[in-house]
């Protein structure tokens, strides 16, 4: 039986959280949720859902975050440290602005998963490597950042640099926890740094395809959710705002 | 930034996604987007283009020397295979 974890980013009020969690209980089992909380200790203190980790990491609370190249590795050593004595064996992650909108979403994510043979699932995956991608050329000017995946990579082609929007990835428990616990010397950007990582360890990274259009960067879903159920979506992001003027949760 | 270099920077934006140069894909033949080219300094300043491309010299079918062409294509969707990973941990980037 494969058992996956959805973890899910936030440094949200504990009221918002709250919501956030009916929300996605609605979509997956309560005790498949873990929260990764960037926010104050005293809210975390607050929250009532039992499976939380606080995040203590400053490179996660960046203002600026692609130019201060934000980072996801503490959420990820945390959460990879709380997964130990358990037995997941795929994790969702997900942002507090992404909305699932399907019942069954984790096992139409084993399904995509399986039928691309991939170990990881990404949202807008690309190959971004000797382009004119604006994260690509911050980062080509660093002096350590081709050199650091010389050293890591297993692949022929150490210049494959990809990049993925980090919420909605879908992860084997291998891929993740080996992506953890890989070294991130100097600062990178969470949207370069996973799935390159992912890649140049040997792991199989594929795209959600059709799901991409459900997903962006910028701008709110809020008012378009029913016409993306409509169109296929299993989940959508961003949807901006508070949890709780969403309508009564209605998942197909 | 200021609000007129903000406006400034989105009306030079919406004129190169408007007037500028046809990008296209020199691979596939796929219309890329617009954007101004300009020659500074020994480079090229390509400003305004909404696509992820890579820049590349294309074949000649005529051996000129004289001139080239500089054109620009899309990277295929990643799809790698799993490959086993050697069992030692990685080096540390050299000093």
């Amino acid at each position: 039986m494969k058992s996956v974890l959805n973890i899910l980013l936030t440094h949200q009020p504990p009221e918002a959280v709250a919501a956030m969690v009916d929300r996605w209980k609605t979509c997956m089992p309560a005790e498949s949720i873990l929260l990764a909380y960037g926010g104050s200790r005293a809210d975390f203190g607050a929250i009532a859902h039992p499976a939380k980790v606080f995040i203590d990491d400053p490179r996660l609370r960046t203002h600026d975050h692609q130019r201060e190249h934000q980072s996801y590795g503490g959420v990820f050593r945390a959460v990879a440290e709380w997964m130990k004595d358990r037995d997941h064996s795929h994790v969702h992650f997900a942002e507090y602005d992404h909305l699932p909108l399907v019942s069954d979403l984790n096992q139409r994510q084993l399904a995509l998963l399986h039928s691309e043979r991939a170990d990881v699932l990404g949202l807008h995956l690309r190959h971004v490597g000797d382009t004119n991608c604006a994260h690509y050329l911050y980062h080509a000017a660093d002096p350590e950042f081709f050199p650091f995946w010389e050293s890591l990579t297993c692949r022929s082609d150490p210049r494959v640099i990809l990049s993925m929007l980090p919420t909605g990835s879908f992860w084997t428990r291998e891929a993740f926890d080996t992506v953890a616990a890989c070294p991130e010397p100097h600062p990178m950007y969470v949207e370069i740094f996973l799935p390159t990582a992912a890649h140049h360890l040997g792991f199989r990274i594929r795209d959600y395809g059709t799901q991409n259009r459900f997903a962006r960067n910028v701008g709110d879903w809020f008012p378009h959710l029913d016409e993306a159920r409509t169109a296929g979506a299993w989940s959508v992001h961003p949807v901006k705002g508070e949890w709780d003027r969403l309508p009564t949760p209605s998942p197909s | 930034m200021s609000l007129l270099a903000s406006f400034a920077r989105r009306l030079v934006i919406a004129l190169a996604r408007t007037v500028g140069s046809k990008i296209v894909d020199a691979e596939t033949g796929r219309v890329l987007g617009r954007a101004f080219l300009i020659p500074w300094r020994g480079k090229i300043a390509v400003i305004g283009l909404d696509a992820e491309v890579k820049p590349l010299f294309l074949p000649q079918k005529r051996l000129t020397y004289w001139k080239q062409e500089l054109g620009f294509a899309v990277h295929a969707p990643p799809d790698f295979p799993h490959e086993v990973r050697p069992q030692h941990p990685p080096d540390p980037p050299a000093p």
